[in-house]
């Protein structure tokens, strides 16, 4: 009889305990690796920023851009705390990951293994969109001061055009690279841009015929000659 | 020591000749029409002004295809020493137009200054091959002065119409005389003399790989030779007739070879002109001669259109280099009627302070600072033709002073402003 009653009911009753336990001891192993993420990356971040102010990592970047685009986008105070809090970010994930991982159910180390793999190609599509970023204003600036130099009537369209490419080019790349359907992008961006661009010549042809006429006759007519030439040397 | 760049042929003939008093350098590339012409002139120049001195007439080419070492070789007369080289070319050179429109200019001249050094010789004049008003008067203009008075660089000061030279009198004169804090009328002229122990101290310099010696190499001798104390005189030459200049480069271009020279070298020299404010005269020796400038025009429409154009569209450029108020200034400036145009000296030469602050601290690329001034100069232009089209040249001159006066005037905002430009902003 007591027999019975230790199979029946004290073991079950001890198995249970004992998983309780097991449990318990994992979501507190989680708990203290995200508390432990939490407090290494501020740490980490403190120490990324003051290096970088050091270094003058802010005023590279406004020379180059970058800063500008931070501050606009309203993404981070300045470039020093842009990078700050992605160290951090990117420690608290890997104590997150890894306290997911310490519960060592199959549910959470399957989510630990394709964030894993999938990191890399975040961190290259983010890449990837800074340089287009860069490129973007780079090539933009060129395009709008030699249209300028040129006496292009529309060196602003111009340069925003060439921007416009860039980013579309990089935002496609960027895509691409996260494994979202590259043949899609094409597509819808083709449809829209197709669309938009037959709307803009239907509306312009029927409703301004006259000043699509007159725009490109001053586009393309040879000018008239310049009534005095320069004959003057710079130096 | 400074690196050996002359071949060993060239060594042996240059050893073969002595020791010398004289040099006259004529570098060219492609100048078939003129250098006959002007290889006779040194020859004749050197006679009769200096015919008890042992000279040599160089010829460095860049490896010219039009015919120019035979035209050289016909204009050779009897009892000269003529030696024609070819100086090593980069392939940037090949790929970069100057604005002076020969490649390689700077090892040109390295190639003369060590053929220099090589034969001791006292005094140096090299003048241009694509000149069609040089006389032998010339070249006693530029190697007397070194040999007679001691001077160590004789800079040319031309007779030039008002509109010639329009870069040289908005930028260039006025910066280096209110950086240096002396008078060189024509800094960046391309005719010079220079005595033996300046050519030595030039081949000292580190520089002969930068773009400074690419396509500022007569800036930074003038510079040069006046930031390291070296005796400058002026001499006149006469009106200064090229068969080409610019070599059609765009004037864009041309402001970031000139102007980028310049603030290049302001880095170089930061500890030789904080400390010179006003500046001083430079004799200028001899006197007018020869003939007359030719009249120059300018389209003043043109450069007022182009003028408003940037002040419009470039707005996103300038105001990462300009304060709100500057800017402000220039929309009303742009929006004034034509003939009531002008352009503030003030605030040209605030604005030129400004950008070479920009260029110090690299605000944004280089070539883009220099290329957005073109249609700030061209307001210049168009300001100052609008201010003396009626004027004779003597007052468009003396307009030209009192725009150098701001340039002195304003020069402590600038020292006040570069050593915050190696600061951190925040």
């Amino acid at each position: 009889m007591e027999g019975i009653w230790s199979r029946v009911v004290w073991e079950p009753l001890r198995q249970l305990g004992e998983q309780a336990v097991a449990s318990f001891s994992s979501l507190l192993g989680m708990l203290i690796l995200v508390l432990l993420g939490l407090v290494v990356g501020w740490l980490a971040k403190q120490i990324v920023y003051g290096v970088l102010r050091a270094l003058r990592f802010d005023r590279l970047c406004d020379r180059i851009g970058v800063g500008m685009v931070v501050e606009r986008t309203g993404l981070a105070r300045s470039c020093s705390n842009l990078a700050g809090e992605i160290v951090r970010g990117l420690i608290v994930l890997t104590a997150l990951l890894a306290g997911l991982n310490a519960l060592g159910t199959p549910l959470t180390r399957n989510l630990v293994e394709r964030t894993f793999l999938f990191l890399p190609h975040l961190l290259a599509a983010v890449l990837i969109l800074i340089v287009g970023v860069l490129v973007s204003r780079f090539l933009g600036r060129s395009v709008l001061i030699a249209a300028v130099n040129e006496n292009l009537p529309s060196a602003r369209l111009l340069a925003g055009l060439t921007r416009f490419f860039v980013m579309v080019v990089t935002v496609v790349a960027a895509l691409d690279e996260l494994g979202i359907s590259r043949t899609t992008i094409i597509v819808t961006f083709a449809i829209t841009f197709g669309g938009l661009v037959t709307a803009a010549a239907i509306a312009f042809g029927l409703g301004a015929r006259d000043l699509a006429k007159d725009l490109l006759l001053s586009q393309f007519r040879p000018k008239a000659p310049v009534d005095a030439k320069d004959t003057m040397h710079h130096l | 020591m400074a690196e050996a760049i002359l071949t060993e042929q060239i060594e042996q003939t240059v050893e073969g000749l002595g020791p010398l008093e004289l040099v006259v350098g004529i570098p060219s590339y492609n100048n078939v029409s003129t250098i006959g012409q002007v290889v006779k002139a040194a020859q004749a120049g050197l006679a009769s002004y200096f015919g008890n001195r042992k000279a040599l007439i160089v010829n460095p080419d860049a490896d010219s295809n039009d015919g120019t070492p035979e035209a050289v070789e016909g204009a050779r007369t009897e009892g000269n020493a003529l030696l024609r080289v070819k100086y090593l070319l980069e392939p940037v050179h090949r790929l970069t137009t100057p604005y002076h429109g020969l490649p390689g200019k700077g090892s040109a001249f390295r190639t003369l200054f060590q053929i220099v050094e090589a034969t001791q010789a006292r005094a140096l004049a090299v003048v241009e091959a694509d000149l069609s008003s040089v006389t032998p008067e010339w070249f006693k203009s530029l190697l007397d002065p070194i040999l007679s008075l001691d001077f160590d660089y004789v800079a040319p000061y031309y007779q030039r119409h008002k509109y010639d030279g329009t870069m040289t009198n908005s930028i260039v004169y006025p910066l280096l005389r209110g950086l240096y804090g002396r008078r060189v009328r024509q800094p960046i002229g391309g005719e010079f003399g220079i005595s033996g122990r300046l050519a030595s101290h030039f081949l000292k310099d580190q520089m002969w790989n930068s773009d400074v010696a690419r396509f500022g190499i007569d800036i930074w001798m003038t510079t040069t030779a006046i930031a390291d104390n070296f005796k400058v005189c002026q001499s006149h030459l006469g009106a200064k007739v090229h068969e080409a200049e610019e070599q059609g480069l765009d004037l864009s271009d041309v402001l970031v070879q000139v102007v980028g020279s310049l603030f290049s070298l302001m880095e170089t020299h930061d500890t030789a002109w904080r400390n010179v404010l006003g500046s001083l005269p430079v004799p200028l020796l001899g006197s007018p001669f020869g003939i007359t400038p030719e009249p120059a025009s300018i389209n003043l429409q043109r450069a007022l259109a182009s003028f408003q154009q940037g002040v419009r569209d470039l707005l996103p450029v300038y105001e990462q280099v300009f304060s709100p108020k500057q800017l402000k200034i220039l929309q009303s400036c742009a929006a004034q009627a034509p003939d009531q145009f002008s352009l503030d000296d003030e605030l040209w030469v605030s604005l030129i302070y400004d950008l070479a602050l920009a260029y110090h601290r690299r605000v944004m690329d280089r070539e883009h600072l220099l290329k957005s001034l073109a249609p700030l100069y061209l307001g210049w232009v168009a300001s100052f033709v609008r201010q003396t089209d009626t004027a004779p040249d003597a007052l468009a001159e003396r307009r030209i002073e009192r725009l150098c006066l701001v340039y002195e005037q304003l020069k402590p905002y600038l020292i006040s402003q570069w050593p915050l430009a190696s600061r951190e902003k925040r």
